[in-house]
């Protein structure tokens, strides 16, 4: 195991409990045999919900800006970036980028394990796509949108050369959920 | 355990064979007649048992916060936005046919507590199922197992409790714990935004956990078993005055979603002593600060062969409705327990002090511990809690900004005088004891 760079991390920490247990590859390599037995295809093909025909009260865009990460945090998401949409074929104006911490990459982890950032980042982009919908504002989330890109405009991180997201925080091992599109009141990061 | 000489039940296949040790907070001393889970609180309403004013509220009523629409249940505009719909309505996926073998059951056990906490989950436990634990299987003259609405339409159906619990030994309790900061303001949006949220990722995460264990080879059987007796069974903590499990770390603020009933091989927990038994007979926190009178202030009472503290749920219950447009989860029983505190050093010292203290001794400890409850907590909870726009410094219903730097036109403009820093509460108490008897 490599060395955390924090000098306080002891290098004879104890190994990490799930290198010794015999199921763990299983559960994050292994792909499911039945695609119903993970929860993130039905979420994905859910069908989006109304918008909320009477707009809720909202603050400036500033303060939206700083609700709308606030929420995002609250629901799991580490990293949370806002970006101006230039071309969008609905016209949105914004773009919510959130990116959770992935400890394997989940395009190379294709087990249910494997999968759990996707999962996670899935709860934080339906719930807040959803509440945005419910504050009278038209919001959808798209996994075609390229994610990556849109983090670094969203001043996530940069990209390295595989075209993978690279952060402060996490280094590569984040995984930037669904972009949701927006036409809440925002400003840009 | 005197008198626990088991009878036979009134309802063919609802005998429970040896009655399960659970603790020290719920005894079992009589036959135990199988929960059906029709007749629970929210069937019952939903069937419109329970009166005009409750069915509309859970039927019918939209609520006025956008973030409840889309994270309780039955308040949303459209069902389509609220996640735990999507995922608890989702099909169910195949068994494995390619088994895992499982030599160690022990080392499956670590496996799957580290899975769950790997998709969130903050407490999971392993019970041994026992015939008591299921909701009922015997209605005549279909012989259906009944889940909530009858909904079950599996190949499970028609066996009795006792062949369930041979067949699938062991209950997987799973869950998530509630926000201790946002919990302060309960009887707010904020309270309940703590509450649903939680709820829906411990959905979420059960559902996963499920899905995980049938990729394993084993079956994951839903909509089985009493959420209460599996955590008390397997050790998630203790059954309080409240009539909540109450656990070591997160006291009264963690959820009891429904549990995974399986055949995979697993070590069961056991039950755990963490004082609650103790502090409850003393403590009376949530009796003194409950809404509705609907905690009990006197002893235990023997309810369906258990030894317990037996709520009103109907009294309970009842509030809802009338504090729609405010608040949709009361929380107060869980919020003021002296056991509900932020999960640091000095709580596990406290716990581990009490449960580790000889039993005889321990009510002069809790007395102790009740009277710092009390004084650096308040008898009643009052803490202003401020997040994303909502304050719970201000009367429901009125609506004032007091978010910092927010330069927008609001309509009726921005808080006029300063309000303390103490959070709103309404006197619901106040107006209960005017026309509800406590009972003792």
């Amino acid at each position: 195991m490599a060395l955390r760079a924090s000098w306080l991390k002891v290098p004879w920490r104890r190994a990490d409990p799930r290198s010794r247990d015999p199921y763990w590859d299983f559960f994050i390599n292994t792909p499911p045999a039945d695609r119903a037995n993970t929860v993130l295809e039905v979420i994905r093909q859910a069908p989006e919900g109304n918008v909320f025909p009477t707009r809720a009260d909202l603050h400036s865009p500033e303060v939206t800006v700083s609700h709308v990460k606030e929420m995002a945090r609250y629901l799991g998401a580490d990293l949370v970036g806002i970006t101006r949409l230039d071309e969008d074929d609905a016209g949105h104006p914004f773009a919510v980028v959130c990116a959770v911490r992935a400890d394997h990459d989940p395009r190379e982890a294709p087990g249910i394990g494997g999968q759990v950032p996707v999962q996670n980042g899935l709860f934080v982009t339906f719930v807040l796509s959803a509440w945005i919908r419910e504050l009278g504002y038209r919001a959808s989330t798209t996994a075609s949108v390229d994610g990556a890109r849109l983090a670094v405009a969203a001043k996530l991180g940069t990209l390295d050369p595989t075209g993978k997201l690279v952060t402060a925080e996490y280094g590569t091992r984040v995984h930037v959920a669904d972009v949701i599109r927006t036409d809440l009141p925002l400003t840009a990061a | 355990m005197c008198s626990m000489a088991v009878t036979p039940a009134a309802t063919p296949g609802t005998e429970t064979p040896t009655p399960p040790y659970l603790g020290r907070s719920v005894r079992i001393v009589g036959p135990v007649a199988n929960v059906d889970m029709n007749q629970t609180p929210h069937p019952k309403n939903s069937r419109g048992e329970l009166g005009k004013a409750l069915f509309n509220w859970y039927r019918n009523t939209i609520s006025r916060d956008p973030l409840t629409r889309v994270s309780a249940p039955n308040h949303f505009a459209d069902q389509r936005n609220f996640l735990a719909s999507v995922v608890n309505q989702a099909p169910k996926g195949k068994i494995n046919s390619r088994q895992i073998p499982v030599s160690d059951p022990g080392a499956m056990t670590r496996h799957i507590k580290a899975v769950a906490h790997h998709m969130g989950a903050d407490v999971v436990t392993v019970a041994r199922a026992h015939p008591s634990f299921l909701y009922a299987a015997s209605t005549p003259p279909s012989g259906a197992r009944d889940v909530y609405q009858n909904r079950s339409g599996d190949v499970y159906q028609g066996r009795t409790p006792a062949q369930m619990t041979e067949r699938y030994p062991y209950i997987i309790v799973a869950t998530t714990a509630w926000d201790y900061e946002k919990l302060q303001a309960h009887r707010h949006y904020i309270g309940d935004a703590a509450y649903h949220v939680s709820q829906m990722k411990a959905q979420l995460i059960l559902k996963a956990l499920e899905g995980y264990i049938k990729e394993l080879g084993y079956a994951a059987l839903r909509g089985m078993s009493n959420p209460q007796a599996a955590g008390l069974a397997s050790g998630v903590g203790e059954l309080g005055r409240n009539a909540l499990l109450i656990h070591r770390k997160f006291g009264a603020r963690i959820h009891m979603p429904d549990p995974i009933m399986t055949d995979l091989p697993l070590v069961p927990d056991q039950p755990v002593d963490n004082g609650v038994e103790d502090f409850c007979k003393i403590c009376r926190k949530c009796a003194i600060n409950c809404p509705t009178n609907s905690v009990p202030f006197g002893d235990k009472v023997v309810f369906n062969g258990v030894e317990k503290y037996k709520i009103n749920w109907l009294t309970c219950y009842k509030v809802r409705p009338y504090m729609d447009a405010h608040w949709g989860s009361c929380l107060t029983c869980a919020t003021v327990c002296p056991f509900t505190k932020p999960n640091v050093w000095w709580r596990s010292l406290t716990v581990w002090a009490l449960s580790t203290c000889p039993i005889p001794a321990r009510p002069l400890l809790v007395r102790a511990l009740k009277a710092i409850d009390d004084r650096f907590w308040g008898t009643t909870r009052q803490t202003r809690v401020r997040w994303l726009g909502y304050d719970s410094g201000i009367k429901p219903g009125e609506q004032a900004c007091t978010v910092a730097g927010c330069t927008a036109e609001h309509g009726t403009a921005h808080a006029a005088e300063p309000v303390g820093n103490l959070g709103y509460y309404a006197p619901l108490k106040e107006n209960t004891n005017r026309f509800v008897k406590r009972d003792a």
